[in-house]
């Protein structure tokens, strides 16, 4: 089993609080309480860095270090996978307007994947816009565990999930050092690459759980 | 005092119960210059500000987290305390006030410490999140 955390924020987003290395730092500790965490995919908000280079931070960590990008849409906020340059090029990642369908056929067009982000989120997620008449008939996949979540959001994407017949993947959305991997997706097999990982997507066998999951004790209180 | 060489990352600082009564958030507003019926002391003026009650004044959650932070660190001296409000702090509600230390770095002759802080309901939902940098003793000697 590979676990991944789907979706989280360093400091090139413009709320986040940890930087990358904080993250890799912070999963040796939860590797030291006896927790599984093997990857995080940086989603930085409404951009993809794609010159940055995190393979000898990842090295050190021994962790798989992978780039995506949350982008806004008029649908909620999607989570992209397999950015690609062509990509950049064929949609504005800047555009908190884009059309979410849009977004889903370019991204599928170049080879990447648009993930419907926290789709339960009060206001904001794709499941007030789908009460509201939106129509995403090619809707395969869907975040339905969000660390970040308030009282009843998980909820609701997980009601999505069963509504639809959706597959579902999981993201701390972290934007604080401690938060990160809170919940995580499970791959059978390891990948290495953001290629890797939307082959992965596409072959379907993969599933949401919790950090608790990972390990057979509860986290160890250091208090002092 | 509490020394650089007592942290390790990944301590955790409380937790500590707190509840906000109506009482001690009118008595932090007289204290700020907020005389006046407000969101912060008044039902009927929440609920016209589509509120479900009053709630506590965000540098209220601040001063709480500071205290919190200043207690445990016993000498030493809180640098930074940058917060995101993610939902309204209600009154007369038991919560939780809870810090992670992150990072450590020496830093000019001091201990800098860097605390992941929240202030959370008893189920952990989480209403306020933030990030701390504490100044502590290289050594308490």
């Amino acid at each position: 089993m590979f676990l991944l955390d789907m979706h989280c924020h360093s400091v090139a987003s413009d709320d986040a609080r940890a930087t990358v290395e904080q993250y890799l730092r912070w999963i040796q500790v939860l590797r030291g309480r006896g927790y599984q965490v093997d990857s995080i995919v940086l989603t930085e908000h409404r951009r993809f860095d794609g010159a940055a280079d995190y393979t000898p931070l990842a090295r050190r960590y021994g962790v798989v270090v992978l780039k995506g990008s949350e982008v806004d849409t008029r649908w909620g906020h999607f989570l992209v996978y397999g950015v690609t340059d062509a990509l950049l090029r064929a949609v504005d990642f800047t555009d908190v307007q884009m059309d979410a369908r849009r977004l889903m056929e370019e991204a599928r067009r170049h080879g990447a994947m648009a993930i419907p982000a926290h789709p339960g989120r009060f206001g904001i997620g794709l499941v007030e816009f789908l009460a509201r008449g939106a129509e995403v008939p090619d809707l395969e996949i869907i975040e339905v565990l969000n660390g970040g979540s308030r009282r009843g959001e998980n909820e609701r994407a997980e009601a999505l999930l069963r509504e639809r017949h959706l597959k579902g993947i999981a993201g701390s959305d972290a934007h604080f050092v401690s938060t990160i991997a809170t919940c995580l997706t499970a791959f059978p097999h390891p990948i290495h690459s953001e290629g890797e990982l939307v082959e992965a997507l596409r072959a379907g066998e993969f599933r949401p759980l919790r950090l608790e999951e990972t390990a057979p004790t509860p986290l160890r209180n250091t208090t002092k | 005092m509490r020394s650089f060489a007592d942290v390790h990352l990944g301590d955790t600082i409380g937790p500590v119960e707190h509840t906000f009564t109506t009482e001690g958030v009118r008595a932090f507003c007289t204290l700020w210059g907020q005389t006046g019926e407000s969101r912060f002391t008044s039902e009927e003026v929440a609920r016209r500000e589509g509120l479900p009650g009053p709630i506590v004044p965000g540098i209220m959650s601040m001063a709480v987290l500071s205290r919190l932070l200043t207690d445990w660190a016993d000498g030493g001296s809180l640098r930074l305390l940058d917060v995101i409000f993610r939902q309204p702090v209600p009154h007369h509600q038991p919560l939780r006030l809870v810090g992670t230390v992150t990072d450590l770095r020496p830093e000019g002759g001091q201990g800098v410490v860097e605390v992941d802080v929240f202030l959370e309901r008893a189920d952990g939902e989480r209403l306020v999140t933030g990030k701390a940098l504490l100044a502590v003793p290289l050594d308490a000697g």
